[in-house]
């Protein structure tokens, strides 16, 4: 009898951890997708993606069960899928879907050349941006479209326009000349024109080496490392001479991120931030009654890029390849990026929608125009966040030149050590 | 009572298999992952290339890894340093008799027991901003006008206000456990030292200090382990992307495994972030050793 409570316990105590944990293999039916969001449940676009997926489910039948989250997918992803976890749909950043997790992803041309109830009765591809498409296409090495992208942006000044009112500006730049012209108006009337943070400073430096060099010779400076071009050089001299005369932020050098917008962009005290066209919807909560504006980073040099060329992205979904809905999670995606849900998408997050019939919101009036004409994509920060070396090695030397504690030369000769 | 031994296999199993699983399977996979080449944490066996010593001779040769090495061995020296002291004065201080000694040690400990995420929040936003911050506003009172305006979470002190930060966090810590050595001295060493004529001063070098190097041993050690972890203010101190002034060897592992916040590099080095990881348990083991030979822990004759 004693040996035999002995070995009950220790039976029961081994399988305590048998009964804990969270679920694996659900063994739902077809009919339920399961979408690992990127969004948090509180965020706007949590919130319209969970009003979808109700909806979805009232007029298709098919339940879909997301799992918000938030931007932790970047580590709990991969851990999930290699886990085998049931995951149908999960998105992010369209570079990190299709790169970082491109080996769990699969072609969907053949679901998006289908008809949809809410594609006008159209194929789905010829509703939805074209231009984000085709970047889509670009990241796969046979063209295939592998993921679908939604909520695009554009990097570019977001800036604000009763600040500019106030000034007398009533035309955006296009120019350095025309930029600098801008910031003495504002100036006048006691605005500082620009603030950025630690988080941002690298896609400031990426834009105006690009707008004096070109993206090609920007990317392979920030690749190798070398960065002897005398475009630093008179980056530093710029920079140096506008953080003098107070066009740049002072508090810039110790902004850390997200400290431009939310203790200067929010409270109305600069104009003007280099940042993404997400902005709007991220300092909502501070200040909703911002009136908004966006302008493409103006040309700097005949010998660089001008206007027309742009950092443009979105997020984007995917089907992990191992799926067992597959058209059913493509019609909830479908669904989420055309029609109504995807108007609401967007104006609850201030964000651009998908779908080509609808209408991008108030505040990214001006950010449309920009997308739509611009004819070069540029990568993320110009490629200056590629190396974390780089990377910080710009965010010092730049706080330093704009707190006025090395001059241009020194700068150049920081970046070059 | 004899001890059943069965009753102790029974009850020890579960801890030794949350001790194998949780702690030492990992620590194993670690070690052998930094000989080779992984991509993704999580990646299959199958998928890894052997390597060799390439992961530590890439880490050794990052200099992000250099600099952030440079960066706890500042924060292990100079925080070391003022923690020590002033954690051993606030001991001395209360254990003297004075009264409020709970009250007092429960302030001190408090910002200890706050979460880091909290207090490194309060701190950038409150106490360093240049604009409402309580620095700003104290200095200006005093009509210090150029001290006031300091740029704390510039580049010129952004680290130097880490370690400040971090460091008002971990007096309380080593204050107790400075405690804790001091209240097991035996009081008639003080007494027969004071009817000798022996002042507070004499008392401290001659009694405290030397019954105090174990606890300084152990304070050194408990150091030395947080300075190895050091993470979390690193990350609150440069959110978005990695800082040469706030990046530590843990947070660049953190990006190496993880992947960086920016979406322009989707490439994982699961191999190197392991092989960071070795490195920082080896620096702990010759911490510990080299604690251990110079600070000898003496008997205590009663």
């Amino acid at each position: 009898m004693k040996k035999f409570t002995v070995l009950l316990t220790i039976f029961l105590v081994l399988a305590l951890p048998i009964f804990a944990g969270g679920e694996k293999e659900s063994g739902d039916s077809v009919k339920t997708v399961h979408y690992y969001s990127m969004w948090n449940e509180a965020e706007p676009q949590g919130m319209v993606l969970a009003e979808a997926a109700e909806a979805f489910e009232e007029q298709s039948g098919i339940h879909v069960e997301i799992n918000f989250n938030g931007r932790n997918i970047r580590k709990t992803l991969e851990p999930a899928i290699q886990a085998g976890e049931t995951i149908d749909i999960f998105d992010e950043d369209i570079e990190r879907v299709s790169f970082t997790w491109g080996q769990f992803i699969q072609p969907l041309d053949d679901l998006a050349a289908k008809v949809y109830p809410t594609t006008n009765g159209k194929p789905y591809e010829s509703q939805i941006n074209s231009t984000l498409v085709k970047l889509a296409r670009s990241f796969t090495e046979d063209g295939s479209l592998s993921v679908i992208p939604y909520q695009p942006f554009m990097f570019a000044f977001m800036y604000n326009k009763a600040l500019f009112a106030k000034a007398g500006i009533t035309e955006v730049p296009k120019t350095q000349e025309e930029f600098e012209e801008v910031c003495r108006k504002l100036m006048a009337v006691g605005i500082t024109p620009v603030t950025v943070d630690d988080g941002y400073m690298c896609d400031f430096f990426g834009y105006n080496i690009d707008r004096m060099i070109g993206s090609e010779k920007t990317i392979e400076m920030a690749n190798n490392n070398d960065f002897s071009d005398s475009s630093v050089l008179k980056f530093g001299q710029i920079w140096e001479e506008f953080s003098k005369k107070g066009y740049m932020s002072a508090k810039a050098a110790s902004n850390i991120y997200p400290a431009c917008q939310v203790q200067e962009m929010a409270p109305e005290k600069v104009a003007m931030n280099l940042n993404g066209t997400w902005l709007p919807n991220e300092v909502s909560t501070s200040n909703p009654n911002i009136e908004w504006g966006t302008f493409a980073y103006p040309s700097i040099s005949p010998e660089g890029d001008g206007i027309e060329a742009n950092n443009i992205g979105s997020q984007s979904f995917a089907i992990n390849k191992d799926s067992k809905c597959r058209e059913e999670a493509f019609q909830f995606i479908v669904f989420v990026t055309t029609g109504e849900y995807d108007q609401k998408l967007a104006d609850d997050s201030n964000g651009a929608p998908m779908d080509i019939n609808n209408t991008w919101p108030k505040v990214l009036s001006e950010a449309e125009a920009a997308f739509n004409s611009t004819t070069t994509r540029l990568p993320w920060a110009v490629g200056m966040e590629n190396l974390a070396e780089v990377n910080a090695k710009i965010k010092e030397n730049f706080s330093k030149l704009i707190a006025g504690s090395i001059n241009a030369q020194e700068f150049y000769e920081n970046m070059n050590k | 009572m004899k001890p059943n031994r069965k009753m102790i296999i029974v009850f020890l199993v579960p801890a030794l298999l949350c001790y194998l699983i949780v702690f030492l399977y990992p620590s194993i996979r670690t070690f052998i992952m930094s000989f080779f080449n992984v991509a993704g944490l999580s990646d299959s066996v199958t998928t890894w290339t052997f390597a060799g010593f390439g992961n530590y001779k890439t880490i050794f040769h990052d200099r992000m890894f250099q600099q952030s090495m440079k960066n706890i061995c500042k924060i292990w020296l100079y925080g070391g340093l003022g923690v020590m002291l002033i954690s051993l004065v606030f001991a001395v201080g209360l254990t003297s008799g004075m009264k409020g000694f709970k009250f007092f040690r429960s302030v001190i400990y408090l910002p200890n027991v706050i979460s880091a995420v909290a207090m490194a929040t309060m701190w950038i936003y409150y106490v360093y901003n240049s604009d409402y911050g309580f620095f700003h506003k104290f200095l200006a009172f005093f009509g210090f006008t150029k001290a006031s305006q300091i740029l704390w979470t510039g580049p010129a002190h952004l680290f130097s206000s880490m370690l400040v930060a971090y460091c008002f966090g971990m007096v309380g810590y080593h204050m107790l456990i400075f405690i804790s050595g001091i209240e097991q001295i035996p009081v008639s060493y003080h007494e027969a030292a004071k009817i000798e004529g022996a002042n507070v001063v004499q008392r401290f070098f001659y009694i405290t200090l030397p019954f105090l190097k174990g606890t300084v041993r152990t304070n050194i050690v408990m150091w030395t382990i947080f300075t190895v972890g050091y993470f979390v203010w690193g990350q609150m101190f440069s959110p978005d992307n990695l800082s040469n002034q706030t990046v530590a060897p843990m947070n660049y592992m953190y990006e190496l495994v993880f992947g960086a916040s920016s979406p322009a590099r989707t490439v994982r080095n699961s191999g190197a972030g392991a092989a960071i990881g070795i490195v920082m348990m080896v620096m702990v083991l010759i911490a510990f050793g080299l604690t251990n030979l110079l600070v000898r822990k003496d008997d205590i004759e009663l």
